[in-house]
């Protein structure tokens, strides 16, 4: 079915799985499953939620399929799934999550000469203190600066995602950058 | 990182009157592309092909769980203001048929000649032969003959009392 040269348009694709192709949602999901996998990862902040909330966004693409209609683009409607899914994925994980359950690495560790075994963690320990200064921001914040940095939308676009006006989107970048600025400043130069 | 994620143009335009210099607009911008390198340092981990395939499988399968239509009309009611504005309508509708439209006894309701006719507010109680005929087992029988609409035909309803219960018998004319 997939011709590089020539490959089936996403509408096509559509339509087909809406007659029930499962070749054709095969298709569609292995052309977008990455992206959503990294807007999911950067949103939802904890490794071990985030094929969760990847499969959940599959499961209400394909259910809510049939009453997708072409008259928009259908990237633009998976990324307005996708970061909502995530955004209600992370919430719902925020409030049962107990309090003080760390990641396995604490973000303060650091290699020294003392300590030299602590060198084969430093890659681990700049991803564990950039979770943790992601996390800093609140979810909303997060969400419009990956869609604007990370996968490069356009902030109307974004707006339309979360559903605020371009200048709410504005004020979340800037805090957000204050804020990632302010936590990450001189800490993971190891 | 090959190119700036955050351009000049963007940066000014996100801090349009935070600085006072050309240079302190600048240092503050390097300060910001810095943070992005920083922050590109945590890469995302790709989903293994094995990841994949079970994530699809799962979502494919678990698709027809719920038939369309159900969802689509729980859908339809998970709208706040659409739910909101039904429950008025139907609420309008249920006043309006408690308060305008009360029962109305016709005018023209001919009962049988024979029966002694009383006449009340709200009904004609009629009473005579047929009572004591058809229904000399119930205490204190009585026909009356009511509508119960507007545009409903008339009836006769008998009305008495049983083994100390009150019975209601409605037959049409």
């Amino acid at each position: 079915m997939m011709n590089l040269k020539n490959p089936v348009p996403d509408d096509a694709l559509v339509e087909a799985i809406q007659a029930g192709d499962r070749n054709a949602a095969a298709c569609l999901y292995h052309r977008h499953i990455d992206r959503v996998h990294r807007i999911c990862y950067r949103i939802v902040s904890d490794p071990m939620q985030v094929q969760d909330c990847v499969q959940e966004v599959w499961l209400k693409v394909f259910r809510k399929l049939g009453r997708f209609r072409c008259d928009r683009p259908f990237t633009a409607w998976l990324n307005t799934v996708t970061a909502n899914t995530a955004i209600d994925h992370y919430r719902k994980w925020i409030r049962h999550r107990k309090h003080g359950q760390a990641s396995g690495i604490d973000p303060n560790t650091v290699a020294n000469d003392e300590n030299p075994g602590n060198h084969q963690l430093d890659g681990d320990l700049v991803q564990a203190r950039i979770r943790a200064a992601l996390e800093t921001i609140s979810v909303n914040q997060r969400t419009a600066f990956v869609l604007r940095y990370y996968e490069e939308m356009p902030i109307a676009d974004i707006a339309q995602i979360i559903g605020c006006s371009q200048g709410a989107v504005r004020t979340h970048i800037r805090r957000s950058l204050l804020a990632l600025r302010t936590k990450l400043a001189g800490k993971i130069d190891i | 990182m090959t190119k700036a994620r955050i351009s000049l143009e963007e940066f000014k335009a996100l801090f349009p009157d935070g600085f006072e210099s050309q240079e302190e607009l600048l240092g503050e911008y390097n300060a910001f592309v810095s943070t992005f390198e920083q922050l590109d340092e945590a890469t995302v981990p790709e989903l293994s092909p094995t990841q994949k395939d079970e994530i699809f499988r799962q979502s494919w399968q678990g698709r027809a769980q719920t038939s369309p239509w159900i969802l689509t009309l729980l859908d339809f009611f998970r709208q706040p203001a659409l739910t909101f504005a039904l429950g008025i309508v139907i609420g309008c509708i249920l006043m309006s048929l408690v308060l305008n439209d009360p029962i109305h006894l016709s005018e023209t309701a001919v009962a049988n000649e024979s029966l002694e006719i009383e006449h009340t507010r709200y009904s004609r109680t009629y009473k005579g032969k047929i009572v004591a005929d058809f229904y000399s087992e119930l205490e204190n029988p009585r026909v009356v003959l009511e509508r119960a609409g507007e545009a409903e035909p008339p009836q006769q309803t008998v009305q008495g009392t049983l083994d100390n219960g009150e019975i209601y018998v409605v037959w049409n004319q």
